[in-house]
This record gives C-alpha cells, sequence and structure tokens, in this order.
C-alpha cells in the first residue's frame, strides 16, 4: 500500500512537463554514450552535474539516473555489429552478439539484446518499487567473506567457458589472474608489477583489456584473411524473432532480470559482474552449453538484461542506505550533496519526492528506451554493410578514441596494441580470450575479498564458512566443479565398455 | 551510415577539443604585475567526479561567475597513480596558465614511493577548505567514547579491525593511526581493511568491521538514521552543524591529536613570483567571496584559509608528521 502511494507521488515528478523531458535527454545521452567509445557513464554523469545546478534534486538525479541506465542499453550496438565493447558493461554482450552478427543475424541479436535490456530493466523496477526495504537489508548482508565465496562460484565456471582445451582455458585465465594483480595493492599499499611507471600504478582498466583482446585481434583477423569471401556478413537479417526463438529467450531474461538485479543490489558488484555471471550461469544452465560462443540468442540475451537489471539493482543502496555501489552511483550521490540533499537511509521519509520520483522515472525511461532503440537497429546495423576495408578503420579509430577518451593517456594506447597483439596471438594458437577476461574481472575482487577476510579472521579460514550465504556459495562451487569431472568419468566409463563391447 | 559517421565525428570533436585545451604556450611576463592574458587550466589529478574534481570545477565556476578573474577557466581531469600522473604533467608545465587542486595526498602519495614528485616540487597558492575524519562504530557497539575503544585496541588488537576506502598509508588508514598513536596504541598491530565503492560502510554496517574511518559528512546521515554513532572526530574544536555539533574531538577525549583534510591550490615549480601574488589575491578574493560561502556550506566544506607563506610551513610541519607515522608503520620508501 505505502509502496503505491508513493509511486503515485513518484509518477506526478517523473509525469510532469519538467519531469519526462528530462527523463528523455536522460535515456538518449545515455544511449549515445552506451554507443560511441571513450565516455563511460561515470564522465557523462559528472560533466552533467554543471547543468544540474538549480534543478530540483529529483528532476537532478532522475537525469543522471537516466544517463547511466541509458548507458547500459546503448553498449549492446557496438559489441554486437563491431566487436568492440563500448562500456564495459557490455563486454560479455561481445561472446555470442558478434558470432550472431557475423551469420547475418545482427537484427536478431540487437532485438533480443533490446528486448532483454527492456524486460531486465522493467522487472528490476518493481522489484525495487516493492521491496526496497527489504532489499536494503540483502545489500548490506554481503562482507568479504561472501563476496570471495560469489567470486568462487563465478570462477568454477571457467572450465565451461570454453569447448576446446581445458588445459588452455586455465592457462588463457591465469594470466588473467596475473593482469589483475597489477598496480598497487589496497590492502597493503604496495605497487606490484607497475616497474616503477607510474602510469600502471591504478591498475589496467578493463575496457583496454577488452578492446585489445576482442576488437583489435578480429581487426588482425580480419586483415589476415581478407582474401576469403565473407559469409553474407552484411546482411543484417529481419529483426523478428520466431516463436522458437522466443521461447528461448524468455527463460534467460527471465531469470538473469533476477539475478542481474541481486547483483546489482550488491554494493561493489555491479552492472559488469553482473553480466558475467549471467553469461555463466546461463551457458551451465543449457542443454547446449556447444552453441554459446558460436551465436546463442541466449548468449545475448543474458549479458544484456543482466546488466540493465542492475544498472536498477544499484540505486537499492543508493536511496534506501545511502551506499554508493559503483563510480557512477557514487558521483550522482555527490552531485545530490551540492543540491542540498545527503542521501542516506531517511531519504525515503524526508525526501518521497527523490526517492519515488527516480523509481518512478525509471518506468517512463525504459519505455522510452524501447522505442528509441527498436527503430534504429536497421540503422546502425547498416555498418556491416561498409566494406571491409573502410570497417577495418572503423574498429581500429572506434578502439584508440575508445581508450584514449576514458584517461587522456597515450601510454594506455601502448597498452591497447599490446594487448591486441596478445589477444592475436592467443587466436593464432587457439588460445580462448574470453577464460582470460573472466579472470580479470573477477579475480581482482576475489583476491582483494579473499585478503580482507583473512586479515578480519586473524588468518583463520574459518571465515568462510561460519557465514551461512559464503558456505552455500562453497558448496556450489565444489558441486560445479566436480559435476563436470564426474560426468568426463562416466563418459569415459561408457566408451571403454563400449569398446570393450565392440571388441 | 551518415547518422553513426556523425556520432564517430562527435566524439572525435569532443575529445580533440579536450586534447586542444591541454596545449598552450610558453608567454613570458613583463616583470612587475601579472594579469592572464589567456585561459587558464586547473587539473584534478583524478578521475571526474571526485573530490578534487568537485573542488576545481566549483573554484573555477565561482571565479568566473563573480567575475574574480575575467580568463576563462577550464577543468582537466588527469587521473592516475593516485595523483601521480597530474603531478607529472604539471610538473612538465613552465607557464603560470596551470594550477592544479591538492590534498594530503599530496603528501602520502610521494612518502610512499608512488611519485617522484611531492609538494616542494611546486609552488603552493592557497588553502581554502578542509574536512576532517570521523570514526564511526555501530549504534549497538560496545564502545561509547574512543577512550574505550584505544583501551580495548590496547588489550588485544587482533580482535579490532578498522576498515577505510582506501589503502594502508592513505588517508583514512593515517588520520586514524594518527590518533591512535596519540592514545597510546601500538599502530603497527592495528588490523586495517580496504574497502573500495561503499563497501567499508557496508562491512561496517554487517559487522564484518568494526571501526569506520571516513569523512564528518560521510557519517551524518547514518548517525541520523541511528545506524550508527561517532566516537570521535579529528578536529580541533567541535564543529557547527545539526548532528555534527555532537561529534565529540578527540581531543576534548584527552587525546592530543588531529588531522586536518586540507585543499587547496598549487602551481608548476618555480611559478614567477607576480603570478604567485596575482593568484594568491585572487584566491583570497574566492575565499572571502558569498557565491564560495555557499558552495561551501552545500558541500560541508570548512573554511581554512593559509596565504603562500603560511601555507609552507603548515605543509612541512604536516608532511613531517605523516612521515613519522608512514617510518614506524614501515610504509615509507
Amino acid at each position: 500500500m505505502d509502496a503505491i502511494h508513493g509511486l503515485l507521488t513518484g509518477f506526478q515528478v517523473a509525469l510532469s512537463i519538467q519531469g519526462l523531458l528530462f527523463v528523455f535527454i536522460g535515456v538518449a545521452v545515455g544511449t549515445i554514450i552506451g554507443m560511441i567509445p571513450g565516455l563511460g557513464p561515470i564522465t557523462a554523469i559528472a560533466v552533467m552535474i554543471p547543468i544540474t545546478y538549480g534543478m530540483s534534486p529529483a528532476i537532478a538525479l532522475l537525469l543522471m539516473a537516466g544517463v547511466y541506465y541509458g548507458a547500459a542499453y546503448g553498449g549492446s550496438a557496438s559489441s554486437i555489429l563491431l566487436n568492440a565493447p563500448g562500456v564495459s558493461e557490455s563486454v560479455a554482450t561481445t561472446f555470442d552478439g558478434y558470432p550472431l552478427a557475423k551469420q547475418g543475424k545482427a537484427g536478431k541479436a540487437l532485438a533480443v539484446a533490446a528486448i532483454g535490456s527492456f524486460i531486465g530493466g522493467t522487472i528490476s523496477i518493481i522489484l525495487l518499487t516493492f521491496l526496497a526495504p527489504f532489499l536494503s537489508k540483502i545489500a548490506i548482508s554481503f562482507g568479504p567473506p561472501e563476496y570471495f565465496a560469489l567470486m568462487l562460484l563465478g570462477l568454477t565456471a571457467l572450465a565451461s567457458l570454453s569447448d576446446g582445451s581445458t588445459i588452455k582455458s586455465l592457462i588463457s585465465a591465469t594470466i588473467g589472474f596475473m593482469f589483475a594483480t597489477v598496480g598497487i595493492d589496497a590492502q597493503t599499499g604496495t605497487p606490484r608489477f607497475t616497474f616503477g611507471n607510474i602510469h600502471l600504478l591504478q591498475g589496467i582498466d578493463f575496457l583496454i583489456i577488452a578492446l585489445g583482446l576482442f576488437a583489435l585481434a578480429e581487426v588482425a583477423s580480419l586483415i589476415l584473411n581478407r582474401n576469403e569471401k565473407a559469409i553474407d556478413q552484411s546482411k543484417i537479417g529481419s529483426l523478428k524473432l520466431t516463436k522458437k526463438e522466443y521461447k528461448e529467450v524468455a527463460g534467460t531474461i527471465g531469470r538473469q532480470s533476477l539475478l542481474g538485479f541481486l547483483i546489482g543490489v550488491l554494493p561493489g558488484a555491479g552492472g559488469t559482474i553482473a553480466s558475467f555471471l549471467a553469461y555463466l550461469s546461463e551457458k551451465r544452465l543449457s542443454k547446449h552449453p556447444e552453441e554459446f560462443g558460436k551465436g546463442s540468442l541466449r548468449g545475448v540475451a543474458a549479458p544484456e538484461t543482466a546488466n540493465n537489471a542492475a544498472s536498477s539493482g544499484a540505486f537499492v543502496p543508493l536511496l534506501s542506505l545511502g551506499i554508493p555501489g559503483s563510480g557512477s552511483t557514487a558521483v550522482m550521490l555527490g552531485a545530490l550533496i551540492v543540491l542540498g540533499v545527503q542521501p542516506g537511509p531517511l531519504l525515503v521519509n524526508e525526501h518521497p519526492d527523490i526517492f519515488w520520483g527516480v523509481i518512478a522515472s525509471m518506468y517512463i525511461g525504459n519505455i522510452i528506451l524501447l522505442i528509441l532503440n527498436l527503430p534504429l537497429i536497421p540503422y546502425i546495423s547498416k555498418v556491416l554493410k561498409i566494406s571491409k576495408p573502410l570497417l577495418i578503420s572503423l574498429i581500429i579509430v572506434f578502439c584508440i578514441i575508445g581508450v584514449y577518451g576514458v584517461s587522456f593517456n597515450v601510454f594506455d594506447l601502448y597498452l591497447l596494441i599490446g594487448f591486441g597483439i596478445l589477444g592475436f596471438v592467443m587466436r593464432l594458437i587457439d588460445f580462448p580470450a574470453a577464460p582470460f577476461i573472466l579472470a580479470f574481472i573477477l579475480g581482482g575482487m576475489m583476491e582483494q575479498s579473499l585478503r580482507q577476510s583473512l586479515t578480519i579472521s586473524n588468518g583463520s579460514i574459518s571465515i568462510f564458512f561460519t557465514s551461512p550465504v559464503a558456505l552455500v556459495f562453497i558448496i556450489l562451487s565444489f558441486l560445479s566443479f566436480l559435476i563436470p569431472v564426474i560426468q568426463i568419468i562416466r563418459r569415459n566409463n561408457r566408451a571403454n565398455s563400449a569398446i570393450s563391447k565392440g571388441a | 551510415m551518415k547518422k553513426l559517421v556523425g556520432i564517430l565525428l562527435l566524439g572525435l570533436i569532443m575529445i580533440f577539443a579536450t586534447a586542444c585545451s591541454n596545449s598552450s604556450t610558453g608567454n613570458k611576463e613583463n616583470g612587475g604585475k601579472f594579469e592572464p592574458k589567456k585561459a587558464i587550466e586547473i587539473t584534478a589529478p583524478a578521475g571526474a567526479g571526485g573530490g578534487w574534481d568537485t573542488t576545481a570545477r566549483m573554484a573555477a565556476k565561482i571565479f568566473n561567475d563573480e567575475k574574480i578573474i575575467n580568463q576563462n577557466i577550464g577543468v582537466v581531469n588527469k587521473p592516475g597513480g593516485g595523483g601521480a600522473v597530474g603531478w607529472a604533467y604539471i610538473h612538465s608545465q613552465k607557464d603560470p596558465y596551470h594550477l592544479f587542486v591538492a590534498s594530503p595526498p599530496l603528501l602520502l602519495v610521494p612518502l610512499n614511493g608512488q611519485s617522484k614528485y611531492d609538494y616542494k616540487d611546486f609552488t603552493p597558492i592557497a588553502n581554502l577548505i578542509a574536512d576532517y575524519g570521523a570514526f564511526v562504530v555501530r549504534a549497538d557497539a560496545k564502545w561509547n567514547n574512543l577512550n574505550d575503544l584505544f583501551e580495548d585496541m590496547k588489550k588485544d588488537p587482533s580482535s579490532i579491525t578498522v576498515v577505510g576506502a582506501s589503502s594502508p598509508g592513505s588517508m583514512d588508514h593515517i588520520q586514524f593511526v594518527k590518533v591512535a598513536k596519540a592514545a597510546g596504541v601500538d599502530i603497527k598491530k592495528i588490523k586495517y581493511v580496504s574497502d573500495q565503492d561503499g563497501g567499508a560502510l557496508t562491512d561496517l554496517l554487517n559487522g564484518s568491521a568494526d571501526v569506520y574511518s571516513t569523512g564528518i559528512a560521510e557519517s551524518v546521515e547514518q548517525v541520523k538514521a541511528g545506524k550508527v554513532k561517532v566516537l570521535g572526530i579529528t578536529a580541533d574544536k567541535r564543529l557547527e552543524g545539526d548532528v555534527i555539533s555532537d561529534f565529540p574531538t578527540a581531543k576534548e577525549q584527552g587525546i592530543d591529536a588531529t588531522f586536518v583534510n586540507w585543499r587547496g591550490f598549487f602551481g608548476p615549480p618555480n611559478m614567477d613570483p607576480a603570478a604567485l601574488k596575482y593568484y594568491e589575491q585572487k584566491f583570497k578574493e574566492l575565499n572571502d567571496s558569498k557565491a564560495w560561502a555557499d558552495i561551501r556550506m552545500k558541500n560541508g566544506w570548512n573554511e581554512y584559509f593559509m596565504g603562500h607563506d603560511e601555507y609552507i610551513k603548515f605543509l612541512d610541519q604536516e608532511n613531517k608528521s605523516m612521515k613519522a607515522l608512514l617510518d614506524e608503520l614501515g610504509l615509507a620508501k
């Protein structure tokens, strides 16, 4: 009842002319930022802060929120069409999105991404509307041991990420882990593997690695195979999904709306981690895991649904506790302070117009995003019709702007080229890049939470078994690790007995 | 296709616009009086949205809005290395059109061995504002003042976990260590955990950590909601403000230690004395303006003005005190 009443208050704000206008501006800017490289949502929101001076805080926040979830929405296009993610939240979308585009099904991939984003966003706002007070308890229930166990569970899915050699994916993951350790170690303050270079002190940006390993490596392959006739890569294909395809992605979208939202609620995890865990869990659940990575619609639906659901989830700790769970929400918090509102546990009582106004605006924002994005798909996908030499140059420019625009630092461009070469070599000798990326993104957080836990417990590993949440995750990790091994043994036994029968 | 090219072009233009604002030519002033003849650039040696960035953008805005300085003032972000990348950039600038905003990391990062340039390599112009540290525990914690807490820490340091948002040797850690040392705690035995992105407050609320070392502004709303209590703050005397005036200082609890999170503006190495004088005067005007007082209030910043000479003495003293702490912790390089 309270929620309905609150929501009505919220719609008064969101449906005012000013409210509608700024929701529209927010999501439109967000979409563009998601599409073009270099401008992440954090920078975009920070740049907008001066515009918000003099606005009512509720309108200012719904504008910034629009940019934030709009960016997660728009990010899919370059991942699918160019294999070059514009924001880190859509890196996982490249795994299946680009193969689909290569098969001439770009239209379908983009449509699934848009629909998944819309449903993921909407379901998570409904959850946010009715469960925010309860969810705020979940948000703070995760301490270092729980995070460690969750990351461990994510990593056990590594083995399933590649269909080729398990050894090769493990080696690839190990290298990813190693790169995650570069920079100042947060627990000791010691620089690791920086070789005295100040540009490495804050570690390597995730987007540089993703663009190098995926986009630049793809460019190298395109150049190498320039004489081969492409299998009709320029075809965009229909946007419409068949009934069978709808059925296929419906379950994925439903599940990942929930999972993405829950991970978004946890401060510190965020949309990128949500999209990876979504991809991995769908692959795990699938009856045909071998299709993932080769152009599965579910492989696009999972990360795209989850990253949007996570971006609404991130508002739970911000609005109900005053805890920013990510860089973007921290910037929003700073902007609200300047406008005279200090978000905290009392926000919902003291400023119901802000709390409910933002939630109400997200319903509207998501609808606008769908209307804005679906008709654009045929135009955006025309990028595939460009001739190959032009397309190759375009991707290279895209990568360079994407990296330089984040830090304005030439050193990062050398890193980009380095990772491009590494990615290309890995392709030549058949090492999968996905485990590398996964280990990099989960490994950094896993290491920190492991060491935080052990500091807190004075070195005793019992801390992981006394927390029920952590314990459940650890048991699941062991199971998910053991089951494939058992399956392999069984299969071998069956094969052996088949051979002996045959003999 | 045309649209996409348009979007890409837009992106390119935006980047070039930012890149071009970085380049400027040396411009010799003819002795005596200095008056800026072109746009001034303030560097925030961190990404957009943080404390340095906000201070720089606010100052630039008020300078222009109030017509204190009639040249355009732009803010550029040079993130990386906890400030080291930005400092290296400023160090390479020779003309007095490049300023930057600084705070205690300008002392701590070089002392930790992560930047080859320290505050002595630049020209301090003026300090503007100050913030103070707050030591926060859960509302139901057994400690009601800093002495209770420090007594327990002396008895069994391994039973108490302190959490902060930054790594050991940086501000959140050092402000706690400084006060704890004055209270007689063996600072080498303090268990400190660093957790980013709002994780530190979460760790306090869910019981993973016992004490949260943070800023005063971050604590106010949680105190109002009855979730936490502030055992002590690092200011010299009590501050004004709703709830804030209830926060006891470490000093009034008999612990003789303070920690100032100062924030001010610096220029490139060996700044021309005329230019230094000019900027010092302008920052004084900024500090005294009503518009800036307004910004200070909105952000919860405290006025703390120091001109060039006073600033240098203050920095020397702060640096000595930080170095002693880091030496004892074994973190100084």
